[in-house]
């Protein structure tokens, strides 16, 4: 008997895969073990080759659909050609990523298929073929295992960066599996354009200077900025600074924003909320310089400084020059 | 023009503790207040009322008979009426089950041109719920969108932000529509709204209201199962303290960094 299918939904992010299908794809490998065959689905146009992106994390199968209506396709035209497949192949479970855009077509295909999802999953495993989603709530600050028992495919979209991606070898079998398009006309993607400067967020960032509430004065932030460009690195704020204008979600570390392991984090005025240190935990090296000496910051770097932000920010500036 | 916004009532904290006996939620002594991401959405249907005369707004929510609160404060920005979904068979519902119902209800109240959600309820964090509905009545669906406006007679223009990418897309309504919170700064409610909320009619529904198959209500109708509960427990490391005036801790610092090949 052939073995259950675990999907990964590959998703195009302009003319590339999206780093988090090779993120999934990758542990998607690891929790197959010999049990599952690790298959990834792939909508593409008949001349693209995303499969080339694809094959170097060693999925058992790269499963193809083609129509060249399917870069500018909308969600619903998606979730119903990936329909076709689960009818005809009958997965275990799907992933997907938890972007925009996975967070759009996973729902819409659960509602297909009158099954289980489960949103933005910081961990999976499999208790024999069951996946048990580790999922956050309430802002990240409470963590939720949930099963979907009796309904298959079980679904879930996971958080990007939540896992790392790694090559692998094995020759993944590439095959085509033609879907019929149905177009949905009332709705047209009339233009899409890349949009600058969002594209790096602080989790793609190597050394991350870190502002929260006790360092959000506007002088603090401008000597924030020239200690990032010292270290090479970028600013990131924890939730509470989002408010600003001056930054925005791609700047949030956090389980609620980027979750982020650079080599280097130094945190400013950050307290330390629950989904912020989880969310920043496996960074090399972290320091914090907080007011406060009893802030839970401190539990989890491996330098700390007891004063205020702005005096230790000016101090260190000071000292590279 | 009919635009249904669907709102949500949840805690008005997530500083949510787990008991340490039951493993349960302890949202004791927690209010209700309306989803923050909510608000964007009925901003949204209010600036589109403003702009025309032909347009009624409606908001719609399922949960327990308080949650007419969050009704009451939406009509107070200035919607013009209310429905809430409330049985006891609803209960225990997870996002599919969820959206069965809402679609059903949105059926009933029939010939929405725009129907409208906020991006994400702050307490689950899924999201779902908009795309669910938008399946169950085989209409397109805008998620996350950061802009729309009306482009036709019959027509909304809405920008959607992906993670590097702004999509334009056109839509022939009726349509679902998620909003970001970047869309807009909801409006206050005016001593003079809220006055004339309290004259607006809430319509409550319960099960027998609805045309509704009992086997996919509450938690029966609900294909997952919270199984674990738990608050996340940060991995502590050892602490060397930096002391002194900033300047020595400052020096200390750099020496640390050097030695660990970070400058």
């Amino acid at each position: 008997m052939s073995k259950p299918e675990l999907w990964v939904i590959a998703e195009r992010r302009l003319d590339h895969v999206e780093p988090t299908t090779q993120q999934l794809i990758t542990k998607a490998k690891g929790l197959a073990g010999d049990h599952f065959s690790v298959v990834t689905i792939l909508l593409e146009a008949t001349t693209d080759h995303l499969e080339d992106e694809l094959s170097v994390y060693g999925p058992d199968e790269i499963r193809i659909a083609r129509d060249d209506r399917f870069p500018t396709a909308t969600d619903a035209e998606l979730a119903d050609a990936i329909k076709q497949l689960v009818d005809q192949y009958q997965p275990n479970s799907i992933l997907f990523g938890a972007t925009i855009t996975g967070r759009s077509i996973a729902p819409r295909l659960q509602a297909k298929l009158q099954t289980g999802l489960t949103a933005d999953c910081l961990d999976l495993r499999f208790d024999d073929e069951t996946l048990v989603a580790t999922k956050p709530s309430y802002g990240d600050n409470i963590m939720c295992e949930i099963i979907c028992p009796d309904h298959r495919p079980q679904m879930a979209t996971v958080r990007p960066n939540t896992f790392v991606a790694a090559p692998a070898a094995g020759a993944a079998t590439v095959t085509d599996s033609p879907v019929t398009f149905h177009p949905v006309d009332r709705l047209h993607v009339t233009a899409a354009t890349p949009v600058v400067n969002t594209a790096t967020t602080v989790g793609d960032a190597s050394r991350v200077v870190a502002l929260g509430r006790g360092a959000a004065s506007a002088a603090t932030i401008d000597s924030a900025t020239k200690l990032a460009e010292k270290l090479g690195g970028r600013i990131g704020v924890s939730r509470p600074l989002t408010d600003q204008p001056r930054f925005t979600h791609d700047d949030q570390i956090g389980q609620s924003g980027n979750t982020i392991h650079p080599e280097l984090i130094v945190n400013f005025g950050i307290s330390g909320a629950v989904q912020y240190l989880v969310g920043m935990q496996d960074s090399q090296t972290i320091v914090a310089v907080n007011a406060d000496e009893n802030a839970p910051i401190f539990d989890v770097a491996d330098y700390g400084y007891v004063g205020d932000a702005q005096a230790f920010m000016t101090a260190l500036l000071a000292q590279f020059n | 023009m009919k635009i249904v916004v669907c709102i949500k009532q949840v805690p008005e904290t997530n500083d949510v503790k787990i008991d340490p006996v039951t493993h349960n939620l302890d949202r004791r002594g927690l209010a209700g207040v309306m989803n923050p991401f909510d608000k964007n959405a009925i901003e949204l249907a209010l600036t589109l009322k403003d702009s025309r005369d032909d347009v009624q707004v409606a908001l719609l929510t399922m949960g327990p008979d308080d949650y007419a609160e969050s009704l009451r404060e939406g009509m107070a920005m200035g919607a013009d009426e209310g429905y809430l979904l409330s049985d006891r068979a609803f209960a225990g519902a997870d996002t599919l089950a969820t959206g069965y119902v809402i679609a059903q209800a949105l059926k009933k109240i029939g010939d929405a041109d725009l129907i409208l959600f906020g991006r994400q309820a702050v307490d689950a964090d899924t999201g779902q719920v908009g795309p669910i509905v938008a399946e169950f009545l085989h209409q397109p669906q805008i998620t996350y969108a950061a802009s729309l406006r009306l482009s036709g007679a019959n027509e909304v223009t809405a920008e959607r932000l992906l993670e590097d990418t702004k999509q334009t897309l056109v839509a022939q309504l009726p349509a679902v529509v998620s909003v970001r919170s970047e869309l807009n700064t909801p409006r206050y409610p005016t001593p003079r709204n809220i006055q004339l909320s309290f004259a607006k009619p809430l319509t409550v529904w319960h099960h027998d209201d609805l045309d509704l198959d009992d086997s996919r209500l509450g938690q029966a109708g609900s294909p997952t199962i919270v199984t674990k509960v738990y608050a996340p427990e940060p991995v502590k490391r050892e602490l060397t303290p930096l002391t002194g005036t900033p300047s020595d801790a400052a020096s200390q610092l750099i020496t640390a960094l050097k030695n660990r090949q970070l400058i």
